[in-house]
């Protein structure tokens, strides 16, 4: 059989050396977003809100996809890790999505004068929003662990395929929403050289607190099984 | 017996039985026909007449449609016991999945004849291509049968599941409902080109979903 644990010390050993980076990176990923980063020329300091915008999608788009690749793990290894790892990701996603959206309101008032506005990119990713928020829900309402860990994985294999929905939304129809500027199909982002720095930093810093999170909600999802098992005087599987 | 036929087998059982007892089909016609009936009266006569107001709301009364009939369906089986024998057949659970899914296309398709005809004489509908009408709505209605019945298995003999399944069903159902709603609006006012496009995206969202649905769900029928 394939090896698909998770070395489990070493998530332990390298989850206070995560959290420091994590801090570490975020608060010059903040320095550089509100001082470093040149002013707009066109938004003004509004577009800084990108700094926090860009890289919550960007981990909505992760978490989502960890879900499903946590989910086939599941599906195909039955090992209590992967579920672990899909619920731990689905929260995390969900709340990343919803700190897109909300930043992206913020930003959307004084730019296009309207805190939403029916344009595909928004409506997508309000619909993949509730789409994990029903995958939770799914999970919060089964309390068999093997059942519930079947069904919530065929529904994260399933919700993924929202993913490049979100995308490429902004491509398929007429979007009031900016067209890719860093992914672009053709060339190199359309954006400053300092802009570009401070966003890719952004991004690091978020996908570092991404980890420390996973790392903490995974253990706290383990050690949680461990316990039920415990109660029920079940023998627990063998976990990695 | 082949799989295709084990599907078939659960599929004629499933019409069988929805024909000696028709709360299912009986109940989503009566809901699609009311919101046809209501829809030029919350919305207003011209606004109602409009293609594409008057596709969507169609299509989304024949997405909640789908979800009374498949719940309906599966709720049969659990107060016959009828689910536990089939699932220990061999590729029962496989069977269940296709046999359901057909069967539910195959209602939702009177289903949605019924509510089509009442949409086109009470709304007074401009029918510029019934052929390209059928089309789409026949694609559209295979789009729909799978992920209903995956979004129903998923939430199978939990509690709050009749709240579960539109939540779990109707954001995955977005790509189907702006398709068929598009779809049969270019096609009631004369447009093939769109009505064609539309239409292929549909026949893709039903394979996705079918095969998906065929390859991962049967596991989940417990």
């Amino acid at each position: 059989m394939i090896e698909t644990t998770f070395p489990r010390g070493f998530a332990l050993r390298i989850r206070p050396w995560l959290g420091i980076a994590a801090a570490a990176s975020f608060a010059v990923a903040s320095v550089m977003a509100l001082a470093w980063a040149p002013t707009d020329a066109v938004q003004g300091d509004v577009y800084r809100i990108m700094y926090v915008h860009v890289p919550a999608a960007w981990l909505a788009y992760l978490a989502f996809v960890v879900v499903f690749l946590a989910s086939v793990g599941w599906l195909w290894s039955k090992r209590p890790w992967f579920d672990a790892a899909a619920v731990a990701s689905a929260e995390i996603g969900v709340l990343f999505t919803g700190l897109a959206l909300v930043a992206g309101s913020i930003w959307a008032k004084p730019t296009w004068g309207v805190w939403w506005t029916w344009e595909p990119r928004l409506v997508t990713t309000a619909v993949m929003f509730v789409m994990y928020v029903g995958y939770l829900l799914l999970r919060s309402l089964s309390t068999d662990f093997d059942r519930r860990a079947t069904r919530a994985a065929i529904l994260g294999v399933i919700l993924v395929l929202d993913v490049p929905i979100v995308h490429l939304s902004v491509l398929w129809a007429n979007s009031l929403h900016q067209l890719p500027t860093v992914l672009r199909a053709g060339g190199s982002p359309a954006l400053d050289s300092a802009m570009l720095l401070t966003l890719m930093v952004s991004v690091a810093a978020f996908t570092l607190v991404y980890l420390y999170f996973m790392s903490a909600r995974v253990a706290i999802e383990l050690s949680r099984r461990m316990t039920i098992w415990g109660a029920a005087g079940a023998q627990p599987p063998r976990l990695p | 017996m082949t799989g295709l036929a084990r599907v078939g087998l659960v599929a004629s059982r499933e019409l069988s039985a929805e024909r000696r007892q028709p709360d299912g089909a009986v109940a989503a016609v009566t809901f699609v026909a009311v919101l046809v009936l209501l829809e030029s009266l919350v919305v207003g006569p011209s606004r109602a007449r409009d293609a594409t107001v008057a596709a969507a709301l169609f299509w989304i009364a024949l997405a909640f449609a789908a979800i009374v009939v498949a719940m309906r369906s599966f709720d049969r089986e659990l107060d016959d016991d009828a689910l536990d024998a089939l699932v220990v057949l061999p590729g029962g659970r496989d069977a269940l999945f296709g046999g359901k899914v057909l069967a539910l296309a195959a209602t939702l398709g009177l289903v949605a004849l019924v509510g089509g005809v009442l949409s086109l004489v009470l709304l007074d509908l401009p029918l510029a291509l019934p052929v390209h009408v059928v089309l789409v709505v026949v694609l559209g209605v295979v789009a729909l049968a799978p992920v209903v019945v995956v979004d129903v298995v998923l939430a199978l003999r939990l509690r709050a599941r009749a709240a579960l399944v539109p939540i779990l069903a109707l954001p995955v159902l977005v790509p189907q409902l702006v398709s068929a709603t598009q779809g049969a609006a270019a096609a009631l006012t004369g447009d093939a080109t769109a009505a064609l496009a539309w239409s292929g995206i549909l026949l893709a969202f039903a394979l996705v979903y079918g095969v998906v649905g065929l390859t991962i769900v049967p596991a989940a029928i417990e």
